[in-house]
């Protein structure tokens, strides 16, 4: 048996869906079996919160009068890139602010755009005949600026790397402090509540499938950058970093607690974003896929003191064993921390259930599917006749 | 029996005076060392006492009358409770496990009783959730 889109879209109109939440869903299919869960529910609902580095906003500024053609932008003093049309930048998640430190950043602007605040604008120009200004120093915020839309080119990562450190020394890294001769291991998925590995093959998510984002609406508007599927399955799940998606939303309706900017000590910021994939639950295989748990999902351990990126994972372990706090690395008890949050990953499953129940979010059939099979390259430095 | 935590701020001449010696022996007190620095202008020492009541605040005066600076420590590191994220980054950083994650809520808890104020949690923190308390010396002397 099956189900399409428009059955359970009219169920949602009707207020007669079964929506249950990623976690709630793996009890009724261990419960009742897949095939019962199949036909009882109708929608599931995931989620995850994580840094997300590869995010960033569009943002009009509006004309200034006389008018500006910028080229060179700053908001806060961070950079932003604006060879674009006149008024329109872009803000990377990662760009620091000129002068001090690497502790405000990109992610902090839109942190504090989404929280309402203001945020000093400035930028420069050559001048034209039809664009004479040349400088602009003055103030926006989300309440004066036309659009502003997060537009992330890689986001909720289907699996990733584990990271400990064999050196002799503590590592500041994009996967938080590691400590000396593997004195912690850290971890960066919400495992079994992640959208895409409850939907691991992406058969019901793909181009213009509507989600949470940020706490607003959002879509999927492209694979992500680094999409691979081309990494080795557990249990029919990637147990490796494999497909991402790029996303895009209205920065206006987005909230403070699904939008963070985080500072990773001497490595750089990036951006803590909120996800939720709402998954129909199709038929059978897309009910036995989406009951995936923990133990089943695994992930390779990696050592960041070695500084390539053809790390050989030490090992494999699951999100039963990482969640439990600790690891066996050589026969020693290493401990573990998150840097997705696992209690923000099950609020967002929870509110989008809210949001279909409420009739305030239905499904869309995606527009496209994206690669079954998709390599990823390296940058080698090569003369121009072999690129 | 009560336990309590300190700083002790040392003089350069005072630093080689066998203070916590005479805490155990003439006032029957507990001392647990949790940090200890020393340079060029002194030292300092954060520590717990423990003994009866009466027995503390005696060993709290006498030190003072010894001329130590004497700071009682309540919250070492204090935590902004809407910036934390409940990542638990901070959970494996602590060398005391004064952090952990509790898997009925997925909140991150903080036990300060067991918070030793060495500060390793705070660069670790990646919303920027943990500071050091009022009256938690740096790593070096405040």
């Amino acid at each position: 048996m099956s189900k399409s889109y428009e059955e359970i879209n009219s169920k949602i109109e009707r207020g007669d869906a079964v929506v249950l939440t990623a976690d709630e869903f793996k009890a009724v299919v261990q419960e009742n079996g897949a095939e019962s869960a199949a036909r009882e529910v109708d929608v599931v609902t995931t989620g995850t919160f994580g840094a997300m580095c590869s995010s960033g906003a569009f943002i009009n500024f509006g004309h200034a009068e006389p008018p500006i053609k910028m080229t060179k932008v700053w908001l806060n003093d961070v950079p932003a890139y604006t060879g674009l049309a006149a008024v329109d930048a872009y803000i990377g998640a990662t760009e620091l602010r000129e002068g001090d430190g690497l502790d405000y950043s990109g992610a902090h602007v839109i942190e504090d755009l989404v929280a309402g605040k203001a945020v000093r604008l400035r930028a420069t120009a050559y001048g034209t005949d039809c664009y004479p200004r040349k400088d602009v120093d003055t103030h926006i915020s989300l309440r004066t600026v036309n659009q502003a839309f997060l537009f992330n080119p890689r986001n909720m990562y289907q699996n990733y790397a584990v990271a400990t450190n064999s050196s002799d020394r503590t590592l500041y890294t994009y996967m938080g402090k590691l400590l000396p001769r593997h004195g912690n291991a850290t971890y960066c998925s919400a495992g079994q509540l992640s959208p895409l590995l409850n939907d691991p093959h992406l058969r019901t998510i793909g181009l213009g499938t509507r989600i949470f984002l940020g706490g607003g609406i959002g879509y999927v508007s492209w694979e992500g950058t680094q999409f691979k599927t081309n990494v080795p399955e557990r249990n029919g799940v990637p147990a490796a970093a494999a497909r991402a998606l790029a996303v895009i939303g209205d920065l206006k309706q987005m909230t403070p607690e699904h939008i963070r900017a985080l500072y990773f000590t001497k490595y750089g910021c990036s951006l803590g974003v909120g996800i939720g994939v709402p998954i129909p639950i199709l038929d059978e295989e897309v009910a036995r896929a989406a009951g995936v748990t923990d133990d089943q999902i695994f992930a390779p351990l990696l050592d960041y003191a070695v500084q390539s990126r053809n790390r050989k994972p030490m090992m494999e372990v699951s999100y039963a064993q990482l969640r439990s706090g600790i690891i066996d690395i050589d026969g020693r008890e290493v401990r573990t921390s998150g840097l997705s949050s696992y209690k923000k990953a099950l609020a967002i499953s929870r509110e989008l259930k809210e949001w279909i129940l409420q009739r305030k979010f239905y499904l869309s059939r995606p527009v496209d599917t994206f690669p079954g099979e998709r390599a990823q390259r390296p940058l080698d430095v090569r003369p121009a006749t072999e690129a | 029996m009560a336990e309590k935590k300190f700083v002790l701020i040392f003089s350069q001449q005072q630093a080689s005076s066998p203070v916590t010696f005479r805490l155990a022996k003439e006032y029957d007190i507990e001392v647990n060392i949790l940090r200890a620095e020393i340079d060029e202008r002194g030292g300092q020492l954060i520590v717990a006492m423990t003994g009866r009541g009466e027995e503390v605040d005696r060993a709290v005066a006498y030190l003072e009358r010894s001329g130590v600076q004497v700071r009682e420590l309540d919250r070492f590191v204090v935590r902004d409770e809407a910036r934390c994220t409940d990542c638990s980054m901070c959970v494996s950083i602590c060398p005391v496990k004064a952090f952990s994650l509790d898997t009925a809520t997925w909140s991150v808890m903080l036990d300060q009783d067991r918070c030793v104020a060495c500060g390793l949690c705070v660069d670790a923190c990646p919303p920027g959730a943990l500071r050091r308390g009022r009256e938690t010396p740096g790593p070096i002397r405040t």
